[in-house]
């Protein structure tokens, strides 16, 4: 298995325990994908990872921009907006620099 | 999503001379011991897996007709070589469907056959080696499954018959596919391929209930697990997380909501996606149908409709009744209890696109069209649905029904040429259980086909709006279209387009 | 007899116990193999004179090969419709007894051959020019194709050339086939090159892709009417499996909500 920081990853980057997830291997992984993380990611980070303690389950793309707009205006509260973001998609992207499992199906 | 590299597509599709190898490689991640072993799989390739897999083959030729006349039946005529998309795309000669075929007839020649056993160069037979095995796992899962090639063979053979059994015997040796079996043992223990449970599921639909009440001023409701609802609607549960296929759902919902049809989702049967089609395994194909069945009964429901979802509906269509009885003519006690139960005048399942066919057939819902106006729609036929389903009861309604629906949305609908679309439609380039991370590559040069119509008919008639009524196509094409230059968010589904025009009738709730 | 008309006569028996065994072999097993779901293709018939049509459709005119690809449907149409015609021109020679009238006017079908001849070669030469038609090609898909040019070849040369083996051998020798009287053939090389291979077709036949023939009416993708919804289709082993399972039951019994 490869690792990321000292915590487990499977094959697609995706931790295999959420609790070992910590800012720093978020940071670690988006510097592997390109991405500088910028205020506006780790809103979008703490609210997947908030939701996710709620529901166990990440947050459909919809829910998480309306809550994206509320905090960070209505401007930003669309999916092209998230998706420049995490150009990977931000439900998949993002739950992974989250430490949260990927979403799977068809989406 | 920029593509700052857009592919080029020429302005024809041409027929790409073969390149040996093009798409060699060790195929999609492979499923995990937990995963292989929820299923009630072997978790790692078995030690005798050539005995293993040659008694399957015996097995499974001796339970499908399809698979053993398929067999039998090529005489190589080479009609199928240029119609398979991964073909068309990628010019590796094992994506051409009788070579595909190929790899699981080669090992049936040399195993099942005399001419096999004793000539085996003169009747290219092959032994089930290493080798082998490496290019059924890499090239079975190069095939979506999409039928294209049965249409234009002259005894009807199926690739995709074949791929589902190659794809069920790498199964039962331990050699599985990571993406759909993860799936299906997430709807085996919560009931949809996301994994999404129940407190989530509520929670998106109450969301939705608040846009559409914030846009529209209506209250429309999506019900989850209310009993004795006169319809359960079985979706795919994209529908509940994805762009663009959301905005499909809150179509269905407005659709309910206007013909005054009670309606319900399902928490346990919150999917409408069957990937047990997909690894040709009949128990697992079936254990989803159940659970359907299950909340049906459950819930005492008068009709099952499905949602927007190609294969969902080709499993539902073609096979439910099958399955689980659930719909007229079987003698079991469920068939029975479901034959009392469900009202015996519509057709059981129908699919949402039937449903709201038959209101615009009865003037029952009003469309400001004009709500559609900055669109110029196409209509992409998914796969499943188009060669393995139907829709009305009439010859053909399967093109004939989702065109009539978006056409009642919109007043500016164009097709894409002729032999793109229908029966021949093109796959999205991502179905059939490809519709994975890792198999990026695939799914890009898979697409050009239809994006090549696509392109086709954009430089013609200006087409800004692709629809489609499929899960996967949805997704897929979000996905691949900035790679051919398109805007992604071209992609909607047929009921989002009616979501868009309908016009909502106050609810009774506002009148108080 | 001669001992090479024995061994002709020999052959032909055995070629064609081979095929009969082979074939009904076969056909049984076809027919006891169940296909457990309904996997119509596009066009789907939703009834049965539907399905009759299509059938029609695919054998006579070959349709679908017509809609993938002309050339491959003008070559093979013109030498299966060849092949046709020249079974009947060849009947007089097997018929017992009396000859009637109108198997006498199959004579005109001998040019028939040509096209034979032209949807033969049509084929070798796709098979061995197209990229990707060579590619899945197998050694026995070029010798099939000779074997029958090779028939056609010297079935022409002897209607139409100087090599006339005499008619009334032909005729005893074949005729004597089927009502066991056997005689002597004609000993022109020509005429043993051209039956030979057309034993050995007939004696391969239930080992090769000329399963084709039967194979076509069991394709479960043409044979089947569409119409799932409105009747039940299910097999024998299916329906053990669902008499076999009570859990069905008791989880429906014991509801969710």
């Amino acid at each position: 298995m490869a690792e990321i920081l000292g915590a487990e990853v499977d094959e697609e980057g995706y931790l295999l325990k959420e609790s070992d997830w910590t800012p720093e291997i978020a940071k670690s992984m988006s510097e592997e994908d390109g991405i500088e993380l910028s205020l506006e990611h780790w809103e979008v980070i703490n609210f997947l990872q908030e939701y996710y303690k709620e529901y166990e389950f990440a947050p459909a793309v919809r829910v998480l921009t309306k809550a994206i707009a509320k905090k960070l205006g209505n401007d930003k509260g669309n999916s092209r907006y998230l998706y420049s973001l995490f150009p990977y998609g931000p439900a998949k992207q993002g739950c992974r620099f989250a430490g949260l499992p990927k979403p799977t199906g068809c989406v | 999503m920029a593509n700052d590299n857009p592919i080029k597509l020429p302005t024809y599709l041409e027929v790409p001379a073969i390149k040996k190898n093009a798409m060699a490689g060790n195929g999609p991640f492979k499923a995990s011991e937990d995963i292989q072993n929820s299923l009630g799989f072997p978790g790692e390739k078995v030690d005798n897996w050539q005995q293993v897999a040659i008694d399957k083959m015996a097995e499974t030729k001796s339970k499908y007709r399809s698979v053993q006349v398929f067999l039998d039946a090529c005489v190589k005529c080479g009609a199928c070589t240029d119609k398979c998309h991964y073909y068309l795309g990628t010019a590796d000669p094992k994506n051409m469907p009788v070579a595909r075929q190929d790899l699981f007839r080669s090992v049936y020649r040399r195993h099942f056959t005399f001419a096999g056993k004793y000539f085996p160069r003169l009747v290219g037979a092959k032994d089930l080696d290493e080798n082998m095995l490496d290019d059924w796992y890499n090239y079975f899962h190069q095939c979506s499954q999409c039928r294209r090639c049965a249409v234009y063979c002259p005894y009807g053979i199926d690739t995709a018959e074949i791929s589902m059994a190659a794809r069920e015997v790498m199964n039962v040796i331990g050699v599985g596919q990571k993406y759909p079996n993860q799936i299906l043992g997430k709807v085996k223990k919560i009931g949809n391929n996301l994994g999404m449970p129940e407190p989530a599921l509520k929670d998106t639909l109450e969301d939705l209930e608040d846009e559409i009440k914030d846009e529209t001023g209506v209250d429309v409701k999506l019900p989850l697990d209310v009993k004795d609802s006169e319809v359960l609607m079985v979706t795919p549960s994209a529908d509940f997380f994805a762009e663009p296929h959301i905005d499909g759902l809150i179509g269905y919902a407005k659709v309910f909501h206007e013909s005054g049809v009670t309606w319900t989702l399902s928490s346990y049967a919150s999917e409408a996606a069957n990937f047990g089609m997909f690894i040709g395994n009949y128990d697992v194909m079936r254990q989803g149908a159940l659970r359907i069945r299950k909340a049906a009964i459950d819930l005492n429901v008068r009709r099952v409709i499905v949602g927007e979802c190609g294969h969902a509906w080709r499993v539902a269509y073609s096979f439910w009744n099958t399955l689980t009885g659930i719909g007229s003519g079987g003698s079991d006690e469920y068939s029975l209890r479901l034959q009392k139960q469900l009202d015996s005048n519509y057709p059981q399942p129908q699919h949402m696109i039937e449903f709201t066919y038959d209101l615009i057939q009865n003037n029952q819902l009003s469309f400001d069209k004009s709500k559609n106006d900055h669109r110029i729609v196409t209509f992409h036929d998914s796969c499943n649905v188009a060669r393995g389903s139907n829709m009305g009861d009439i010859k053909n309604g399967q093109f004939i029904l989702p065109r009539e629906v978006i056409k009642a949305a919109c007043d500016n609908f164009v097709e894409m040429p002729k032999n793109t679309i229908k029966s021949s439609t093109f796959c999205c380039g991502g179905g059939g259980g490809l519709l994975t991370d890792d198999l990026i590559d695939l799914r890009i040069k898979g697409a050009k086909p239809r994006m090549h119509a696509l392109k086709k008919t954009e430089q013609e008639s200006g087409v800004n709006t692709l629809a489609a009524i499929c899960a996967i196509c949805k997704s897929q094409f979000s996905k691949v279209l900035p790679n051919y230059d398109f805007d992604p968010y071209m992609i909607v589904s047929v009921h989002q387009l009616v979501s868009d025009a309908i016009v909502l009738k106050e609810s009774s709730d506002d009148e108080v | 007899m001669s001992l090479i008309s024995i061994f002709f006569t020999f052959f032909f028996y055995i070629s064609v116990l081979i095929f009969i065994i082979g074939v009904s072999y076969k056909l049984v097993q076809y027919w006891n193999t169940p296909a457990p779901l309904k996997i119509p293709i596009a066009p789907a018939s939703l009834n049965t004179s539907g399905v009759l049509i299509r059938y029609f459709r695919e054998i006579f005119l070959f349709s679908s090969l017509y809609k993938s690809s002309k050339w491959t449907w003008l070559f093979g149409w013109s030498f299966h419709l060849a092949l046709a015609l020249l079974f009947f021109r060849h009947l007089p020679y097997f018929w017992p007894g009396e000859v009637p009238l109108i198997l006498y006017k199959t004579e005109v079908l001998k040019y028939s051959s040509y096209l034979l001849f032209f949807g033969l070669v049509g084929l070798l030469i796709r098979r061995i020019f197209v990229d990707r038609v060579r590619y899945i090609s197998s050694p026995s898909d070029y010798l099939m194709l000779l074997l029958l040019i090779f028939i056609a070849s010297t079935g022409m040369l002897m209607t139409f050339g100087n090599n006339h083996p005499n008619m009334l051998l032909v005729t005893n020798f074949a005729s004597g086939l089927i009502t066991f009287q056997w005689s002597e053939l004609p000993k022109e090389v020509i005429f043993l090159a051209h039956i030979f291979p057309v034993f050995f077709l007939i004696a391969i036949f239930p080992i090769s892709k000329l399963l084709h023939a039967p194979g076509i009416f069991f394709s479960p993708t043409f044979n089947q009417v569409d119409n799932a919804r409105k009747k039940r289709h299910i097999s024998d082993w299916a329906l053990n499996k669902e008499e076999g399972s009570k859990i069905d039951l008791e989880n429906n019994d014991n509801e969710k909500y």
